[in-house]
């Protein structure tokens, strides 16, 4: 029995040492894992994996293993942080300085930091200059809109830089029997994005110091409140915004069932996906306040390496591979979004007349995300709850106000 | 003949192993009998239940965000902050209703079926399975069937509705009637419990108390009131507890269905302290509101049990 035992250890030593002695098996690769903030199946997941797949290509001791998001991406990376076990390489979507910072290993010493999208500076870099994520893609968002649709109506999109103007247009579009502004309370993002999107342009920039400086100021959020309670009373939101998805505003947009979306350009692609023949674009967003229109930007697909990591020297090589131009370029064309670094050639596709008209000129000024620039950590949720309220005209413009002010007083005490 | 006596199962002599005995000090502490068989459970639920209560009364004290490596003690802020939360006070509301509501609805239907079930002769065992099946069925595959009824686009209601030339309605954009859908929702699913509970009920009654009650010439309606609701006074005790903290508890619907919105509307204690935590980071916070649910439920235990076993009858 005791000799049966001991001839298959000897059995099994043996042939783990061939395995070791012979082409590297998996059992002998380092293993990078990547966490993703993409749902599989998506054209940005797939050419992750591509060039994943080049790295390893490249590298036989190095496995990248590429993971999907979840449904509750944000959740699951808390909890990871909060029980100090986190992938070599995960994706920030947006949150690379204020939230994981503490987290991820400094970029700034990396061969490729110099040609960091200048764009990006006042969102992923802090005091010191360091930044902790590679961008693959620079955000620039505005307001979506079906090109037939305002054709339709005789608006022309680059004639809505004022927020009288776009009244106006949404009102040409209510006439013509079009759904003037889709969102959703059901994918939440959506009426968080209302919110986002029309945040910068009822703040000064002297009051969003004082929102950053922890001090409330009511004014931009009675505003900005008050404007989408007279955009729902007129009727321009869409009926089923407490039920709608994310796939039915896509369609609603590529079909011509809404004319303007306020969420990400990614949502573009999508809308295509399920109409292909959808005339599409995006223009600059008329400011409340009366300030000149703007353009949203900020960190895109971007991910960062853990400081603790027992593999970091590769996490960091795999970011440097990703950085090398030809890949980041090709990224960011499946993306449909611009470069995170600088002298990359992106390939657009639908949106590249919005991008030519208003982003390359570089005559639209760009504002960053309003609630990661000025509100506390955690205040999402609250300008999804508050605005949703509104449009579902559960809460008034006074109660929304006051909600905000409350999680405004908790959250910037928060540690 | 010699008989050696059995011994008394219910006989506290301490078992002691020869050679050993116990002093009277460790006869204070140790009960005489010692089962270890409960040794696992126990530790199950001094790993489940009394540390995670330990653990969520002391995050409650903190201004921790979820995941960061610093939190400072707050003291009793959290809760302080929560007489001012409007939110939380929507929350408490909805979650009585949907508690109370959801106990009412099962405890009269459960009773019903149980009732008519207990007389049917045939097709008994498949009726009781039939309305017994949704209990299995996850709570968020019920939830996102209701929402396909309900939603506006597609939504099988409006397209019934479609059929008979009605307009759509945006069902749940309407805080009343997205209450109103969970509570029935929640109520239809776990009816099957307060039915077998009542059943089982129902047939440990002698069938001699209704013989006697009808030869004195009692209709059905007396007998059922003099006879079944006294003698079921232990099923209600248990059905209405357990209905009660289902509902107090109320989760996986809300959230599938409605996600607390319209706004914060519909939102329940639970979804309240999930959104807290992960959505606005504040562990601390949402802790605190866990250790209130918490509170609310055992005190409505107690109080409930109180209530209903003083009014248990002994047959």
């Amino acid at each position: 029995m005791l000799a049966g035992f001991a001839g298959l250890a000897a059995a099994a030593v043996a042939l783990s040492g061939c395995s070791g002695s012979g082409g590297p098996g998996d059992g002998d690769k380092v293993a990078l894992e990547v966490q993703s903030a993409m749902a599989e199946g998506t054209p940005r997941f797939d050419a992750l994996g591509k060039l994943a797949k080049a790295y390893e290509d490249d590298n036989p001791d190095v496995k990248v293993d590429v993971v999907a998001m979840g449904s509750d991406y944000e959740g699951d990376m808390k909890v990871r942080m909060g029980s100090g076990d986190l992938p070599d390489i995960w994706a920030t979507h947006g949150w690379s300085l204020l939230r994981y910072s503490e987290f991820l290993e400094p970029l700034d010493d990396q061969p490729w930091a110099d040609t960091l999208n200048p764009v990006l500076d006042s969102t992923m870099k802090n005091d010191d200059g360091e930044f902790f994520a590679l961008p693959l893609t620079t955000d620039v968002a505005g307001i979506l809109y079906n090109r037939t649709v305002l054709e339709d109506a005789g608006i022309d999109p680059a004639s809505l830089g004022t927020i009288e103007a776009f009244d106006e247009a949404l009102a040409k579009v209510k006439e013509t029997g079009v759904v003037p502004i889709s969102s959703s309370g059901k994918d939440d993002w959506f009426a968080g994005n209302v919110a986002d999107w029309l945040g910068s342009g009822s703040y000064d920039g002297k009051e969003s110091e004082q929102l950053a400086d922890g001090e409330f100021v009511d004014s931009g959020f009675e505003a900005m409140f008050s404007k989408l309670e007279e955009w729902t009373k007129a009727g321009y939101f869409n009926p089923d915004f407490s039920s709608a998805t994310s796939d039915d505003i896509a369609t609603a947009l590529g079909q011509g069932k809404t004319a303007f979306v306020m969420i990400q350009n990614s949502l573009a692609l999508s809308a295509k996906q399920f109409v292909p023949d959808a005339q599409l674009g995006f223009m600059p967003v008329p400011a409340i306040n009366g300030d000149p229109e703007y353009l949203i930007g900020g960190e895109g697909v971007a991910l960062g390496a853990w400081r603790d990591g027992e593999h970091k020297e590769q996490a960091l090589d795999f970011l440097a591979f990703l950085a090398e131009t030809e890949n980041i370029g090709a990224f960011a064309s499946d993306d449909g979004n611009p470069a995170g670094l600088t002298g990359v050639d992106v390939d657009l596709g639908d949106l590249s007349d919005s991008y030519e008209q208003f982003f390359t000129p570089g005559e639209v000024r760009m504002v960053p995300y309003f609630d990661r620039a000025y509100l506390p950590n955690g205040m999402w949720n609250t300008l999804i709850s508050t605005t949703g309220g509104i449009i579902t005209g559960q809460t008034t413009v006074d109660s929304a106000v006051k909600q905000t002010e409350a999680e405004f007083g908790t959250l910037y005490g928060q540690q | 003949m010699t008989v050696t006596p059995t011994p008394d199962p219910t006989d506290t002599v301490a078992v002691v192993a020869p050679g050993r005995r116990l002093n009277s000090a460790t006869r204070g502490i140790f009960p005489r009998r010692l089962n270890w068989f409960y040794v696992p459970a126990l530790v199950l639920f001094a790993v489940f239940s009394i540390y995670p209560l330990i653990s969520g009364v002391s995050l409650s004290l903190t201004n921790w965000n979820g995941y960061s490596r610093s939190r400072a003690f707050v003291g009793f802020d959290n809760y302080l902050r929560l007489l001012d939360d409007e939110v939380f006070r929507t929350a408490m509301v909805n979650t009585l209703i949907y508690g109370v509501g959801s106990t009412l609805i099962q405890q009269v239907l459960g009773l019903g079926l149980a009732v008519v079930l207990d007389r049917i002769a045939r097709g008994s065992s498949l009726l009781r399975a039939v309305i017994y099946l949704p209990v299995m069925v996850s709570p968020v595959v019920l939830g996102t069937m209701y929402y396909l009824i309900f939603r506006y686009n597609n939504g099988a209601l409006n397209d019934v509705r479609a059929l008979f030339g009605g307009e759509q309605v945006a069902w749940l954009a309407d805080a009343g009637v997205g209450i109103a859908v969970i509570v029935i929702v929640n109520s239809l699913q776990f009816v099957g419990i307060s039915m077998v509970i009542y059943l089982a009920g129902l047939q440990g009654v002698p069938t001699e108390y209704y013989e006697a009650a009808q030869l004195d010439g009692a209709t059905w309606w007396q007998r059922f009131r003099s006879i079944t609701v006294p003698l079921l006074q232990p099923a209600f005790a248990t059905s209405i507890v357990l209905n009660l903290i289902g509902g107090l508890k109320l989760f996986d619907v809300v959230q599938v269905l409605t996600g607390g919105g319209p706004g914060q509307s519909t939102h329940s204690v639970s979804t309240l302290i999930g959104e807290t935590y992960f959505s606005n980071q504040a562990a601390g916070y949402s802790a605190a509101i866990g250790v209130v649910l918490f509170v609310l439920i055992v005190a409505v235990t107690f109080v409930l049990n109180s209530l209903l076993n003083r009014k248990r009858v002994e047959l």
